[in-house]
């Protein structure tokens, strides 16, 4: 059945949405669709491309590795502190990118709080790699994961533990086994958005990272170089970034919503 | 403006958060990322602050990044002192930027550039008046205090392994980095060694007081007592060095035509280059 909906709603949501797409119309209306292939090879999107895959793929296996065991003590333990840890550990999410790449800088640069005793006990260096690279991006998505698990695990009840353990499976097989299989469609959504946030992430990465093609020069940062001496080029890098956001969230619409 | 907004919808995020269930939560989420994204963006556009509401009059001056020390401490401050009710805003950047920010959105009363080149650019769109030199730069390169990579020459930054950090290309500090090296001959093996592109001359300060690049080079001014910046500096000679020329102009259709002139003016006076020596650039004649 046809539900009308208020006039001033539909108005709004109007406006909303084409203020959200207008930026992306514009980037395909101004792109020098002419000149594509050495606008491309000029900005040196292919090294660009390859660096952004590598960088937000590996800091989403980072957020949730890291991501989902410290939900799991924030949603179940109990100790003193928990609302004070969450705070700290959502903070990134608040935290304007490049104040986060400044404190990254700090503590894991060479001369940095833990960084000095990577470098000089273990000749590890951060900066200037694309593992700086993705440690920024890590740690601007890794809240992400965080918070929609831990609302996933708030909403299993934990009798569904308290069942199994009484059925004889220690801790471990019943995370596995029971609440595991109920918490993935959760994990999932929040590793989608926090791959999002990594291959957009900006601020945090070329403040501790640097800019170097082909090892810290991720899209978002291609694009902020190629703005000025290469605008058409700058507008291809985006479009690439819109087309692959666009391509993942379509295809992981069902797990983000949770609806058809 | 944006900030405040940012701020607000955080709040209210932080209060739906308190008690959401999970779809609410996402909501949240959403705003968090989106308003994250918003500020990373932010950054590029620089400092341009508005005035508070009882200033009378305001000009807003477009300044290369390396301008940054005397404009903000020295020369703005004097200036405002001598009118009444004026409040400068400084956009700070690398010039090539700001050449763009003048030309997409044209809200500069004056020009100040690192390069003729950018000055060039925005002669021709949206043209400019009263284009004079106020200023000369060089080039040094600076290190961490404690030199780790030993650099005593220029010749050194062809080493291999040295980690140094120039600005990116079209950056005016950036350019003359690379004419420099070309001078000395090491142009090739110097940029294997370049470990980031910065965007702007203070980026690449930046690097290099966070200890983090062994290596790096900039204008003589940052490293002057007034810039007081905690680093080490290893001349490059004349016969290598580039002579950086800044111009300034005031830009056509600039909101405040006439004291942007007066401005100029001042720059351009005994006191406004006394400011300049001071903090080691050279005078413009």
């Amino acid at each position: 059945m046809h539900r009308r909906l208020p006039l001033p709603l539909v108005g709004l949501a109007a406006i909303g949405a084409i203020f959200v797409a207008l930026p992306v119309v514009a980037l395909v209306v101004r792109a020098p669709w002419g000149e594509l292939g050495e606008a491309l090879g000029g900005v040196g999107a292919g090294s660009a491309f390859r660096l952004s895959v590598v960088v937000s793929v590996a800091a989403t296996v980072l957020s949730v590795v890291f991501g989902v065991p410290l939900a799991w003590v924030l949603a179940r333990g109990s100790f003193p502190g928990r609302s004070v840890l969450r705070a700290v550990v959502v903070l990134p999410l608040v935290l304007p990118p490049v104040v986060g790449g400044l404190g990254l800088l700090f503590a894991l640069g060479r001369s940095g709080v833990a960084g000095r005793w990577l470098h000089e006990a273990l000749g590890i260096q951060l900066t200037f790699t694309t593992w700086g690279a993705i440690v920024a991006a890590t740690f601007v998505s890794m809240p992400l994961v965080v918070i929609a698990t831990e609302a996933g695990l708030r909403s299993i009840d934990p009798r569904y533990e308290l069942a199994a353990a009484t059925l004889g499976a220690r801790p471990s097989r019943a995370m596995w086994r029971v609440v595991m299989p109920m918490l993935a469609p959760q994990v999932a959504a929040g590793a989608v958005l926090a791959w999002a946030r990594a291959l957009g992430e900006f601020g945090a990465t070329i403040t501790f990272a640097g800019n170097l093609a082909g090892r810290t020069q991720t899209l978002p940062l291609a694009v902020y170089q190629a703005r000025q001496t290469d605008p058409g080029g700058a507008i291809f890098l985006s479009l690439i970034l819109v087309v692959i956001s666009i391509v993942v969230l379509v295809s992981m619409r069902h797990r983000l919503t949770g609806g058809r | 403006m944006f900030p405040l907004v940012s701020l607000v919808l955080k709040l209210y995020a932080a209060r739906l958060w308190e008690g959401g269930n999970v779809n609410r939560r996402f909501i949240v989420i959403s705003v968090l990322v989106f308003t994250g994204a918003a500020c990373s963006s932010n950054d590029s556009s620089g400092s341009a602050a508005t005035s508070s509401a009882d200033a009378e009059t305001h000009l807003t001056v477009f300044a290369a990044s390396s301008l940054t020390a005397v404009f903000q401490d020295a020369i703005g401050p004097d200036f405002e002192a001598q009118h009444d009710g004026l409040t400068i805003t400084f956009n700070f950047g690398a010039s090539d930027s700001l050449a763009g920010q003048i030309q997409s959105e044209g809200t500069a009363d004056v020009f100040a550039s690192a390069s003729g080149t950018w000055m060039d650019a925005v002669q021709d769109d949206p043209g400019v008046t009263d284009r004079s030199d106020f200023a000369t730069n060089q080039l040094v390169i600076i290190t961490p205090p404690d030199n780790p990579a030993d650099i005593a020459s220029i010749d050194d930054l062809a080493t291999p392994g040295v980690q140094l950090v120039l600005a990116a290309e079209g950056v005016p500090v950036g350019d003359y980095a690379r004419e420099a090296l070309e001078n000395a001959g090491i142009l090739k093996e110097a940029e294997a060694n370049v470990v980031s592109n910065e965007e702007d001359n203070a980026s690449v300060v930046a690097k290099v007081t966070a200890d983090e690049a062994d290596a790096a080079i900039v204008y003589t001014s940052d490293v002057s007592s007034a810039a007081g910046n905690d680093v080490t500096a290893v001349e490059i000679p004349e016969d290598v060095n580039v002579l950086a020329i800044y111009p300034i102009a005031v830009v056509t259709g600039a909101p405040d035509a006439t004291l942007a002139g007066e401005f100029l003016s001042y720059v351009l006076s005994d006191a406004g280059q006394a400011s300049l020596e001071e903090y080691g650039f050279g005078t413009a004649s």
